[in-house]
């Protein structure tokens, strides 16, 4: 049959295939344990995971693409809900309080990226540093108190207020940002700014203005996601994001296949990681695992569900070079 | 045998429920053990009560690895166990993550959960969902924390308030004038701040001359020492150190009893760290509050368990779990017993000390 072998060898090119698979293993097997997990109402729980985790891995893709790192990432997410109620209070209109606070949050990445490239501070510490501050910054716009968010105003409906608006901003930003990286000169550039740095460079590549962009988008999508998630719970929280949603960035975008020293990567990737830990997040709940089981069961299930994403990557590489041979 | 260990832990239930003083709850309560007692003594499986299926309960909690929590976990899983039905799901979040809760009920909700009890710390995440479970048949109960606003059944835990209300009253018994210092790990947090200003209202009534200077302590426990320690250097006339945390209150009973002011100085606060416990014996603090973490569990699941049974017959009762006041003449049984009610790994019966204390005065709401 050599129309399938071709068929099979083409898709075993598709870099994403192998956490596909895994992420499809995954969802098949919470559907057999437990009825509830095949609901739409279910669907829209994991998309409250997914969206986050998603928009977060997007922006990080990018910049561990290009070699750099964002811990600040969840604090953002955090102070933009707040910054938000800030302007609004003072009296701006909620549209225009919305932009001020993704602007604001675009140039803490701004920021990240100048202290980044102009001072060479290594990425980890600034971007740490910047998380205490933004953290700080939270609990002192917030008072330590959460504060109800406009859910009803029609902007807001666009920005997490109606169902299903995260996903699909997920979704938007996912789109938008894969076909930047392959589609586009700047995607391009950034892939040669992490694989091989002093080639960019002397190449004639800005390699600190793509990292300042860089820093920048993460930035916005940061806090874009932080002010979806807060309206569409009703409350913004300084609780809310924090390193542990900046982690689950992360690690979505590594199990989705991006290297943590740089070079690689894919947004798709990115967002099939975190689908896959929404989902493992989700249906672990759905089958009523306690909190003290709940990190063991979840730690595994990311082992053995990395294992064999690594595992079929090996046979796909080894398939891959059989037929040029 | 297996009626004997039946009768005892009936008995300490209702002890507990004695001295939790949650006399709204305790007539009820005390037909549902017995019933339940009876039925496991004759052997059968649900006894006088009918066949249920395997109701599946949800927790949703703010700090789910926190061990305040551990005697609240024993507690509905001892519930469960009584009436026979399966250990309820602990979830939520670790960290106080607003959204994430959200989402644990949410799941709590889809996969139509038999009962949900959820500690409301925050007035605005959860009321969409409790309205949404409600709608689908599904009871709600709220504990630990309360909100305004929200449609829970009823709350199960402390009147934060009241409780604060109830310690100016009594630092009030002991300081009349000067500064005190009243440590807090988070102004302005929904589960602590009403405390401190329960406490503050109180001695405007009945202490006016008192001075309540507040500290920002932290949620680090090392952290809340050198900032009640910092607070005394600055203050070292204060005539009291009082704390509305565990944390605080624990960092209160070392300070004290670090610089020797034993009995110059009033001290107290909340909940049943050992510092704070073995503060109380040594009479560095003059009380501590205990808020019967294992009750919020126990009698939550109870609750839910009954108003199911009952079609919506045994509604919930509003029930205070915090108003017990641990001083040098109570202590004894927290100091010795390492109770699974308190936390500890001992879960045989504890024994009665000679004589109880007086509670204080019984009040009419008239």
């Amino acid at each position: 049959m050599p129309g399938g072998r071709t068929l099979l060898l083409g898709l075993m090119r598709v870099k994403e295939l192998s956490i596909l698979l895994v992420t499809i293993a995954a969802a098949i097997y919470f559907s057999t344990s437990s009825d509830a997990f095949n609901s739409v109402a279910n669907y829209q729980t994991i998309a409250q995971y997914v969206a986050p985790w998603s928009i977060i891995a997007a922006g990080e893709v990018m910049l561990l693409i290009c070699g750099e790192i964002d811990l600040s990432a969840g604090f953002v997410f955090a102070l933009a809900p707040f910054l938000l109620m800030q302007f609004y209070v003072n009296g701006w209109p909620l549209a225009l309080a919305l932009l001020g606070a993704i602007v604001a949050s675009m140039l803490i990445g701004v920021i990240n990226g100048l202290i980044r490239t102009v001072l060479g501070v290594p990425s980890f510490i600034t971007t740490l540093g910047m998380a205490f501050l933004l953290y700080g910054l939270v609990l002192i716009i917030s008072g330590g108190r959460p504060v109800a968010a406009p859910k009803d105003a029609a902007v807001m409906q666009v920005f997490g207020g109606a169902k299903w608006t995260e996903l699909l901003w997920a979704i938007g930003v996912i789109i938008v940002l894969q076909v930047i990286l392959s589609g586009t000169r700047f995607g391009i550039h950034t892939q040669a700014t992490g694989g091989n740095r002093v080639g960019a460079a002397e190449s004639g590549i800005a390699i600190n203005r793509i990292k300042v962009i860089n820093f920048a988008v993460l930035g916005t999508l940061a806090g874009l996601a932080g002010i979806l998630q807060g309206t569409r719970v009703g409350s913004y929280d300084p609780t809310n994001g924090g390193f542990d949603t900046m982690f689950f960035g992360v690690a979505s975008a590594v199990i989705g296949g991006t290297a943590l020293l740089g070079g690689t990567g894919t947004v798709v990737g990115a967002f099939l990681g975190a689908l896959l830990l929404g989902i493992a997040f989700d249906g672990f709940n759905v089958l009523g695992v306690s909190a003290n089981a709940f990190n063991v069961v979840l730690g595994a299930a990311i082992l053995i569900a990395m294992i064999l994403n690594v595992s079929l990557l090996v046979l796909r590489k080894r398939m891959g070079s059989r037929e040029l041979a | 045998m297996k009626s004997e260990t039946g009768t005892t832990s009936r008995r300490t239930a209702l002890k507990y429920l004695g001295i939790g003083g949650g006399a709204v709850a305790a007539s009820p309560l005390l037909a549902a053990c017995d019933s339940v007692q009876e039925s496991q003594d004759s052997g059968g499986g649900s006894g006088v009560f009918p066949e249920t299926p395997d109701w599946r309960f949800v927790f949703v909690n703010h700090v789910t690895t926190n061990s305040f929590f551990v005697p609240t976990r024993t507690g509905l899983a001892d519930a469960a166990k009584l009436v026979g039905v399966p250990e309820p799901q602990w979830t939520g979040s670790e960290n106080g993550n607003v959204a994430q809760m959200a989402s644990a009920m949410e799941t709590a909700v889809n996969s139509k959960a038999a009962g949900i009890a959820v500690a409301l710390t925050d007035n605005n995440a959860f009321v969409d969902l409790t309205k949404r479970a409600l709608d689908a048949g599904i009871p709600v109960l709220a504990y630990n924390a309360n909100a305004a606003d929200n449609y829970p059944l009823t709350y199960v835990g402390q009147d934060l308030y009241l409780s604060g209300v109830k310690m100016g009253q009594k630092i009030a018994e002991k300081v009349t004038s000067g500064t005190i210092l009243v440590g807090i790990s988070q102004p302005g947090g929904n589960n602590v701040q009403p405390r401190l200003d329960g406490i503050i209202d109180a001695l405007k009534q009945a202490a006016p001359g008192v001075r309540v200077q507040s500290v920002n302590t932290g949620a680090e426990q090392a952290a809340e020492l050198s900032a009640m320690e910092a607070a005394h250097t600055g203050q070292q006339d204060a005539k009291g150190i009082y704390a509305v945390d565990a944390g605080s209150t624990a960092a209160c009973a070392k300070l004290i009893g670090d610089r020797g002011l034993s009995g110059k100085v009033g001290g107290g606060g909340f909940d049943l760290l050992d510092d704070t416990i073995a503060g109380v014996q040594s009479g560095a603090l003059d009380f501590t509050i205990d808020q019967s973490p294992y009750l919020q569990g126990f009698l939550t699941v109870l609750y839910l368990y009954l108003y199911r049974l009952s079609g919506t017959l045994v509604a919930p009762p509003v029930t205070d779990t915090g108003l017990t006041f641990v001083t040098k003449e109570n202590v004894g049984p927290y100091a010795s017993a390492h109770s699974k009610f308190e936390g500890g790994d001992n879960d045989k019966l504890v024994e009665m000390p000679s004589s109880i204390p007086l509670p204080p005065p019984s009040v009419l709401s008239r």
